[in-house]
């Protein structure tokens, strides 16, 4: 039994092994294709500079609309049992199963000059524009935020929600000042996987906005021009904006002991 | 004062109902009741955590059925009492209280905490507290909302038998004080003896029984032993009498009229109850020197063979100036013995076997 053990072991670690090393492996090449005496100057040219301030600017946006309403429905879907709840609780996945250039085109579809909304809203612009990269961002961000918060929202214990409103809160108290601050370390996470989620998201954001350019679509196009050497300088700085937030979501990760089980002697 | 009229809650297989109940002011109603009868699901109706299908329940003459729960001015200890971990001692304790309140009943609530003896705690963090505390702290939040009623839901179930035994003493005494009625679940006989004024019977989803503790336990030989599947059975002798001398950590009670000794000092005429179990008691058809302190010329009502699940042990019931008392003994132990249904015999037991779980000063 213990060789059997033994040998389980090994089988899971080298099996492990390999996806750790290819998720690895493309980084590598960061190193064979860097060129460090230009590299710095790249990065602040003023194209990247403007494609990666949009980014940040427009996936911030998307998130905060993703907060204002996808987070409501997140805790309906936790706390609440209605009819139609078994679909709407699909219909959130769908923008994930999605591929995004499907996403895209779906968006045309309603959001184009020809089409339903743009059609009847003359004055916005919703594709080539701002508006059309938070549209896209928002679409495809959605699931993370809604799913996640909603696994935040359905992981505090409703006794103390319970508790709380027999302590005499209403909902909406108790909402603030139960739920929220046991589920705030999850939201947070949820939040900032939106955020990074939005900020890499290209192909709805293509079809709806190809100008201006998001640093994904910076990325895009530098690749589709000068191959990995000229996209080399967008994605380093994608890749330490990613690892800000990873570094930043495994701190809460860490400290994620809001909703401590209280030990009974 | 609480009334249930006609309340009926259908899950499947299972129908709480119609039940109906009353609960007059500064009352404690004991419920009872094996697992899976309904108990915790009444406390849950009452509070307005599940709707019923149908009756209505009155809480001082108005009917809050569809009220919502935080109007329902009612207190819920729980089993698990859910402090609230991203607050302190003191937060968790003031939640409830609107903050305007706040300054009119920092007297209350430093009564309160006192009277709990928590009062060292409420400026900590509620991690690393006791089983013990953690409840204490629960109840202080329950209690300086004043509710009208309070609900308390198997609240010392997970906590050591010591705890248990000075929280049982120290609740009672709160809720008294405060005055308000509670409506405590439990399938501890002890909590029965400690708290209840009255004890309500839950059985497949109805109330079986609902009488004062007295009226029950006199229509059962002083004992729970009736009510086995509804309530575990440790001790089966319950005793009320009154101190009537405590010198140097040895006190008498009077028990109708024969005396027993236990240790600890109590308060002269203080009316206590008392737990003894069977298992304590020796019977001996000599008066013999030990050093037990309690000798009892008892006379033996009836031998009860098949009336512990125990192969090879019999309950042996004694009557002693109209107290029936149980012992038990083995099966060898009676055959030595030679002991018949009518034989006179001595009860013996130490003073430190009685347990004093209720008190009542005068």
């Amino acid at each position: 039994m213990g060789i059997k053990n033994h040998q389980f072991n090994i089988v899971m670690m080298i099996l492990s092994g390999i996806v750790i090393t290819f998720i690895l492996f493309p980084l590598f090449s960061i190193i064979t294709f860097m060129d460090s005496s230009k590299l710095i100057s790249e990065m602040f040219s003023p194209p990247l500079v403007n494609a990666f301030i949009l980014s940040l600017v427009t996936s911030t946006i998307s998130t905060i609309l993703l907060i204002i309403f996808g987070m409501p429905l997140a805790y309906c879907l936790a706390r609440y049992s209605f009819r139609g709840k078994f679909f709407i609780n699909m219909l959130v996945i769908f923008p994930l199963v999605l591929p995004p250039l499907a996403s895209g085109a779906l968006l045309l579809g309603i959001f184009s000059p020809n089409a339903v909304i743009g059609k009847n809203f003359h004055s916005l612009e919703f594709t080539e524009s701002i508006v059309g990269i938070i549209i896209a961002q928002t679409y495809v961000g959605s699931p993370f935020m809604i799913l996640a918060s909603q696994a935040s929202f359905e992981a505090v214990d409703v006794s103390y929600e319970n508790a709380s409103r027999i302590l005499g809160k209403s909902r909406l108290d108790t909402f603030v000042k139960v739920t929220l601050p046991l589920a705030k370390s999850g939201l947070l996470i949820s939040v900032l996987l939106t955020w990074v989620r939005t900020i890499g998201e290209l192909g709805a954001t293509m079809m709806m906005a190809y100008n201006p350019h998001t640093i994904s679509i910076q990325i895009f196009e530098d690749n589709a021009i000068g191959g990995l050497k000229q996209a080399l300088p967008d994605i380093l700085l994608v890749i330490i904006l990613s690892v800000i937030a990873l570094f930043i979501i495994s701190i809460i990760r860490n400290k994620k002991e809001d909703v401590i089980r209280i030990r009974w002697s | 004062m609480l009334e249930i009229v006609d309340l009926v809650k259908k899950f499947s297989g299972f129908t709480l109902g119609p039940l109906n109940l009353k609960i007059s002011n500064n009352e404690i109603l004991v419920m009872i009741g094996a697992t899976g009868n309904g108990k915790t699901t009444v406390l849950n109706l009452v509070a307005g955590l599940i709707k019923p299908d149908s009756g209505s329940i009155y809480l001082d003459g108005v009917d809050i059925t569809n009220h919502p729960i935080e109007s329902r001015k009612i207190g819920y200890s729980f089993q698990r009492p859910n402090l609230f971990p991203f607050l302190t001692v003191y937060q968790n304790i003031i939640f409830g209280i609107k903050k305007k309140d706040r300054i009119n009943k920092k007297n209350q609530i430093e009564k309160l905490v006192k009277s709990l003896d928590i009062s060292h705690l409420v400026n900590r963090n509620i991690h690393g507290l006791s089983g013990g505390e953690i409840q204490k702290i629960s109840l202080a939040r329950t209690l300086v909302v004043d509710p009208k009623i309070l609900l308390m839901d198997e609240p010392l179930s997970s906590l050591d038998n010591f705890t248990k035994r000075k929280l049982r003493i120290e609740i009672r005494q709160v809720i008294k004080n405060l005055m308000i009625s509670c409506i405590y679940v439990t399938h501890f006989e002890e909590d029965v003896y400690s708290l209840a004024d009255s004890v309500a019977i839950l059985k497949n989803g109805r109330i079986k029984e609902c009488e004062k503790l007295g009226t029950l336990l006199s229509y059962n030989n002083l004992s729970l032993n009736s009510y086995s599947c509804e309530v575990e059975n440790e001790y089966s002798n319950y005793l009320e009498g009154i101190v009537v001398e405590s010198v140097n950590g040895i006190t008498k009670i009077k028990i109708h009229s024969f005396f027993i000794e236990l240790i600890g000092d109590y308060r002269i005429g203080t009316l206590v109850g008392l737990l003894l179990k069977p298992e304590d008691i020796i019977l001996s058809l000599d008066m013999v020197k030990t050093s037990a302190r309690n000798v009892i010329k008892t006379n033996i009502l009836n031998i009860g063979k098949d009336d512990y699940p125990t192969i090879g042990v019999v309950n042996v019931y004694l009557l002693v100036n109209g107290i029936r008392l149980i012992s038990r003994i083995t099966d060898e132990s009676l055959k030595y013995l030679d002991l018949k249904k009518g034989d006179y015999v001595y009860a013996i037991f130490k003073s430190t076997s009685p347990r004093i779980i209720r008190q009542v000063k005068i």
